[in-house]
């Protein structure tokens, strides 16, 4: 196969790039395409940039205090590089990449997102020249910076770095199902031979597989560096084969974590698509009184609210805990008519018709997995220092 | 014993048939049908639907065939050699063409048989069949000793230590038509025993295990019966190959098949259904058996109608298989029924399920395919399996059970399909369909288990599907460009994992 060349380019302006993180503590966040991981990743950097208010089911007593916090230091909330080969039809085209900043403002179209691209298009460089209808030809690697623990400062809090790679639901999916293309270290590499165990991997176009290859190593290399893993699950997928690339992948990320013992939260996405759960939400958006109990055990485990069935309950206290790493969140809950559900300062729902107001999208639960996944990596930690 | 010490070259691969047909003239001779039903068959008909079918199972198992032919003349239409599906008609073309003319040179014709199956050191390795209906009276080359002591006539080769040297593996079937008490009359019972005598002494002293017969017919029927000892079976009109599912009908496929692991209370069907390489290695455990083998064909529905040739490759089962498809099902259930005494009784019974349930007495085909499954419990391991998963699909479309329908022929058509391919691929992955299968143990646990169990229970379950997903990752590696059909199957038991949850 042709050798693609590889070049960089990065576009910015410069004092908005952000400033380098190097001790930070990593996430990585996993999922099937579609599974939420933009949306978690969007509205995440607005609530720390903006204090977009979330909401909590089942309520908490605390008033859900948490201490995550925005990272003052940077005022880029969210950097996307995207890597995207030219003319995929081209073999000798080269793989170029591209990087975006964001910066906490909110959007002046309500129903788009709560943070908003640091420079015009022009700047940002060009991005999916080539678009292909399932994207095989770019990928998008994610990091969102915040900080954990004490509010007052460095000297108390914990820089943290959320990432995921975008796009790349697919080569997500395959890394963690597939365990014979699992990297030992961060320099290693998957191999093309490695690859076969990938479904139809030989039949698919030499630009395609490289990219892929490319893809998982990229992946591989920064989930052997993650402190922990959240796993994105959506329980509202038509399609049967979606359903079984999420269940493949979640016994990936099982037996990955498992192997080494890294820390896993799991993040039902979506959870408002769930009919008994978004009865919570409206109730909660409604009845500012309200104070939801919703029994999210009871509903994973015995009423299959995951669609993971006995998997959940065989993983139960073998590296994760139901009752505390699995959550169900919304990053945007939607009317149903496919745009996120606003809440205006009263804390009702916003009006969708008659004079637009601002209001806030409605988030649920956002903050908790990742919460959870700082306090367990913490845990460790401080066992192993013990 | 001749081979002492020495070391025993490796056996051939690949099974090696040859069959040697006599063309002499009495070949036209009709054989009577003691059914009545039919018109008289001439010998050589009868016997040309026999090659027929040979060829077909050749080109299926892409085992070696060769076909050899003698009047006092021995001729090698067909080469020991693969017979290639393509070529297929250009063969079967030529075999209609044969014309039975002269006399019979049985000997030579046994003579260049073995040659064709001979490997150098490794001496003659194969299976030589050979069909005739008179006595050797134009052999000029090889000769049979009247007796052990006695010396074959001058200038020529005593047959027996030329085919069965050191290291062969050698069998041979005899079929002799007609009753030899005469000669004229039909085969040579008398020479042929002797022959037998000595083949069987001779593979004494080289320590060789005896694989030799010699069996008389009398009527078309028998000969069937020896020929064609077959379960044959078609798809049905809705069925769709497996490569022509688009990925997501696929995955409903799979989702359905594992319904049908999942509930087996709903689908009792799924657990008569026996393992093929279970079956194989289980049956190789039991060691010899007296058993007649029945050869089991599905022939898959494909473009252009059902497949060429029915009459003429099977026979009496080939004219039921043709009326039934034609719609003539009053026929078609005429027809089966004569069959009965020289056709396999599963093989018939289940075809007379398949007819009624077509003509909707259900009453009668359930019946008769309960009778059925009984006659395959009693058939040898080997080819119990895919004749269960016949006798599946046809039950399962009874009840109306898509779930059980759908997982049966899944496997069955992967495994036809595979026939003609690697054995060790097909082996395979019919170890993981197998492991699939057994993975509703361990499942069925994760439901039926107590309160308190059932994390054990579901434990056991997971590492169970993460053995089978381990197993799964192998092939993908290892198989990767063995085709559709593989990817397909592979693909199907990956789905069918996700919903095992």
């Amino acid at each position: 196969m042709t050798e693609v060349k590889v070049t960089t380019r990065r576009k910015s302006t410069g004092k908005r790039e952000p400033k380098s993180s190097v001790d930070a503590t990593r996430i990585a966040v996993v999922g099937i395409p579609a599974s939420g991981k933009t949306t978690y990743f969007r509205f995440l950097s607005g609530h720390f940039g903006l204090n977009l208010p979330i909401l909590y089911i089942p309520s908490r007593a605390d008033n859900g205090s948490l201490p995550l916090f925005g990272d003052l230091e940077n005022d880029v909330a969210l950097e996307e590089t995207t890597y995207e080969t030219t003319d995929p039809t081209d073999p000798e085209g080269s793989l170029e990449t591209t990087t975006r900043y964001y910066v906490n403002r909110p959007m002046e179209d309500r129903r788009k997102l709560w943070v908003e691209l640091s420079a015009g298009r022009d700047e940002q460089g060009i991005l999916t020249k080539y678009p292909l209808p399932t994207k095989f030809n770019q990928f998008v690697e994610m990091k969102m910076r915040f900080r954990y623990a004490a509010p007052e400062g460095e000297a108390g809090s914990r820089p943290m770095e959320l990432q995921t790679v975008d796009e790349a639901g697919g080569i997500i999916s395959d890394y963690f199902t597939y365990d014979r293309i699992w990297l030992d270290s961060p320099e290693g590499e998957v191999t093309e031979k490695g690859c076969r165990v990938i479904p139809h991997f030989d039949s698919w176009r030499p630009d395609r597989r490289d990219l892929w290859k490319r893809g998982l190593t990229l992946l591989g290399r920064f989930v052997c560096e993650a402190d922990a893993i959240i796993l994105l699950l959506s329980p509202a997928l038509p399609s049967l084969r979606d359903q079984a690339q999420q269940v493949n992948l979640a016994r990936g990320v099982f037996r990955y974590t498992r192997q080494r013992n890294l820390p896993l939260v799991i993040a039902v996405s979506k959870a408002d698509k769930l009919k008994e759960f978004y009865g919570e939400v409206e109730q909660s958006v409604r009845e500012r009184t309200f104070r939801s109990t919703f029994d999210t055990t009871d509903f994973l485990l015995r009423r299959d609210g995951a669609g993971m069935g006995t998997i959940l309950v065989a993983q139960e206290g073998r590296g994760i805990s139901t009752k505390e790493d699995v959550f169900m969140i919304s990053s945007a809950v939607s009317t149903g008519e496919g745009h996120p559900l606003f809440i205006g300062e009263s804390g009702e729902e916003a009006p969708n018709t008659g004079t637009v107001t601002m209001g806030v999208p409605v988030m649920v639960n956002t903050t908790l997995p990742l919460a959870r996944a700082c306090e367990r990596i913490l845990e460790r930690r401080a066992t192993k220092g013990a | 014993m001749e081979n002492n010490g020495e070391e025993v070259p490796a056996p051939p691969t690949r099974e090696r048939n040859v069959l040697l047909l006599d063309l002499s003239k009495s070949m036209f001779a009709p054989l009577p049908d003691p059914n009545g039903g039919g018109p008289e068959r001439q010998k050589i008909e009868v016997a040309r639907t026999a090659v027929f079918r040979i060829l077909q199972d050749a080109a299926t198992s892409g085992n070696l065939f060769g076909l050899v032919t003698f009047t006092e003349t021995v001729r090698v239409p067909v080469p020991l050699g693969e017979i290639h599906r393509e070529n297929l008609p250009y063969i079967e073309n030529l075999i209609s063409l044969l014309t039975p003319s002269g006399r019979s040179a049985i000997w030579d014709a046994i003579g260049v048989g073995a040659d064709l199956l001979r490997m150098g050191t490794s001496g003659v390795q194969g299976n030589l069949v050979l069909v005739t209906d008179g006595w050797d009276n134009a052999s000029s080359r090889f000769d049979v000793r009247m007796e052990p002591t006695a010396k074959v006539a001058a200038g020529k080769v005593d047959l027996v230590p030329y085919i069965l040297p050191a290291h062969s593996r050698l069998t041979l079937r005899i079929i002799g038509i007609g009753n030899g008490d005469e000669r004229d009359k039909g085969a040579d019972a008398g020479r042929m025993n002797q022959f037998l005598t000595q083949l069987n002494q001779r593979a004494q002293e080289l320590g060789l295990p005896p694989a030799y017969s010699f069996q008389l017919v009398n009527t078309s029927t028998q000969l069937f019966a020896q020929m064609v000892n077959a379960f044959v079976d078609v798809g049905y009109e809705d069925d769709r190959p497996i490569e022509e599912l688009h990925p997501e009908e696929l995955a409903r496929h799979a989702a359905n098949a594992a319904r049908a692991l999942k509930e087996p209370q709903q689908h009792a069907t799924v657990a008569r259904i026996k393992s093929s390489t279970a079956a194989a290695k289980a049956a190789e455990a039991a060691g010899y058996s007296e058993s007649p083998e029945i050869e089991v064909d599905f022939l898959a529905s494909g473009p252009g109608g059902p497949p060429a040739y029915l009459k003429e490759r099977y026979g009496p089962l080939g004219e039921v298989v043709s009326a039934y498809l034609a719609g003539e099902l009053d026929r078609a259930l005429e027809l089966i029924q004569r069959t009965q005494g020289f056709l396999p009784s599963v093989t018939r019974l289940y075809w007379e399920a398949r007819i009624q349930y077509a003509r909707h007495a259900v009453v009668e085909a359930a019946r008769a395919l309960l009778q059925a499954w009984t006659e395959a419990e009693k058939l040898p391991a080997a080819t119990q399996a895919p004749i269960l998963r016949r006798l599946a699909v046809l039950q399962a479309r009874m009840q109306n059970d898509k779930e059980t329908e759908t997982l049966v022929r899944f496997i069955d058509e992967t495994e036809h399909r595979l026939n003609n391919g690697d054995p060790k691929t097909r082996e395979r992955l019919m170890d993981l369909f197998s492991k699939l299968m057994e993975l509703r143990g361990t499942y069925q646990l994760t439901r039926l288990a107590g309160e308190g169990d059932i994390q054990d229970a579901a434990i056991k379950h997971e590492a169970a599907v993460e053995e089978v997903f381990s197993l799964l990752q192998d092939a993908r590696l290892e198989l990767a460009s063995e085709g559709a059909t593989v990817e397909g199957a592979l693909d199907f038991i990956e789905i069918c994992l996700a919903e095992m949850r």
